[in-house]
């Protein structure tokens, strides 16, 4: 939560009790993660509810107002909206589904048994129990949903990465070679035990792939920065550079300049299409630590003969 | 073979649970939701259970009448609807999934039959 709960709602320090009441009917209102798809109406509502369960005690706002108390450690604990049951199939309290004409079309793709792995589908029973209350259940556990984050090479190279799930269950989890950020692992039968005979929920985990200061992503393509010194720029060389499958000798052309990028075709990440990007590995040419008389001097005598303008054909002014 | 066994209740909460989790609910109005059928929780030996899904129902419900001063019968049709359009929204996601992994030539078919069926072309 922002720190300054009074910020998230909106409202002044000098907020009456109602004022107060207002602002977050009206946030809960536009933002309510169950009502809204925008993610950013997320945040702003968890700012909210945060503060506002703050703030209303009065007690509690004059200890924050007081300084007594901060408004870090009100959060409650992550909360699981709605939309995250709701959503999965089996929702006991969803009606049956009515596609008119395509019914049967929508039972053979989504009904029980068959593809869907035997999960407690549309029509087991549930719906017969109607408004009276439930009756007898055999549902499929619900899955539940994680966020793990990954650095960049496990997610391109593929891996393993051991989690602890909240009920203390300890996970091994592959994550496949060229895993993109946002995208989902299912773990079968790791989410929610099942009730009655249904099948276990399946985890899900969400994939954050962590930024790495050496390495970028473009598309299917990957991009790193490999320094290499003055002599190796004018000379030419053979360096070595990382790539995911591991080092390769690199051969860096004589009279090249920063910026100038190499292409280690197909060494990139797995594609949709099953082929794998390229690898670019992008040249920066690094100054020795200390530019000594001897090379300064060289550099007068040949600047004297061969000066040359990196900037001629660019546009005068402007710039 | 189904039916109430010990199955139902693992990984549910009681009502002094629920409560503790929800701390606005009072005793009457969890009554009063279970009445209107807004909530349904699982019957067992021990006394009524709630499951996740049923937790995250009535904070649901305690937000919306809340914020729109919904009540009873609004109430529970602006539940239903969330219900239809979050499974309706759940089912996409799957098939969108399922069509996620099957070949462009499929996709590329596909989306040549919804736009004869979605798409209006106005002759003049």
């Amino acid at each position: 939560m922002a720190d300054d709960p009074y910020a998230a709602l909106g409202v002044s320090r000098t907020a009456t009790e109602a004022e107060l009441k207002k602002a977050y009917r009206k946030i809960a209102k536009a933002d309510h993660p169950d009502l809204t798809d925008d993610k950013a109406a997320h945040d702003r509502f968890k700012a909210a509810s945060a503060a506002y369960d703050l703030l209303k005690d009065p007690d509690q706002r004059a200890r924050f107002d007081r300084g007594e108390i901060d408004a870090q450690g009100q959060e409650r604990a992550q909360r699981r909206y709605y939309r995250d049951f709701s959503e999965a199939q089996g929702n006991p309290y969803r009606g049956e589904a009515n596609y008119g004409d395509f019914s049967d079309v929508f039972a053979d793709l989504f009904g029980d048994g068959g593809a869907a792995g035997g999960r407690g589908g549309f029509g087991q029973g549930w719906q017969s129990g109607g408004r009276g209350g439930a009756r007898s259940f055999d549902m499929r556990g619900q899955d539940h949903r994680y966020t793990l984050e990954v650095d960049f090479l496990t997610a391109a190279r593929g891996g393993t990465t051991r989690i602890t799930l909240p009920d203390g269950n300890v996970l091994d989890v592959t994550i496949p070679a060229g895993t993109r950020d946002g995208q989902t692992i299912r773990l079968r039968g790791k989410g929610g035990a099942g009730m009655g005979n249904g099948a276990a929920g399946d985890a899900l985990l969400s994939v954050t792939v962590a930024d790495d200061p050496d390495w970028r992503r473009d598309g299917d393509d990957v991009v790193t920065t490999l320094p290499i010194s003055l002599d190796e720029a004018v000379l030419g060389a053979k360096v070595e550079a990382d790539t995911l499958d591991g080092p390769v000798m690199l051969t860096v052309p004589a009279g090249a300049s920063s910026g100038r990028k190499l292409r280690l075709r197909g060494r990139g990440l797995k594609g949709a299409d099953g082929r794998r990007g390229d690898h670019y590995v992008e040249l920066r040419v690094a100054m020795p630590p200390v530019v000594d008389d001897e090379l300064a001097e060289f550099i007068r005598g040949w600047r004297a003969k061969n000066a040359y303008d990196p900037r001629a054909d660019r546009e005068r002014g402007g710039r | 073979m189904s039916g109430l066994t010990s199955g139902p209740t693992t990984g549910s909460m009681t009502r002094a649970e629920l409560q503790r989790q929800i701390p606005g609910l009072t005793e009457a109005r969890l009554a009063e939701l279970i009445a209107a059928g807004i909530v349904r929780p699982v019957h067992s030996n021990s006394g009524d259970r709630f499951r996740e899904i049923d937790a995250a129902r009535l904070q649901l419900a305690l937000d919306l009448e809340d914020a729109f001063e919904l009540h009873d019968e609004a109430l529970e049709l602006v539940l239903s609807l969330i219900d239809q359009l979050n499974g309706a929204r759940g089912d996409m996601r799957a098939m969108l999934g399922a069509l996620a992994e099957e070949p462009p030539e499929t996709r590329a078919r596909l989306r040549g039959l919804i736009r004869e069926l979605r798409v209006v072309t106005v002759r003049r």
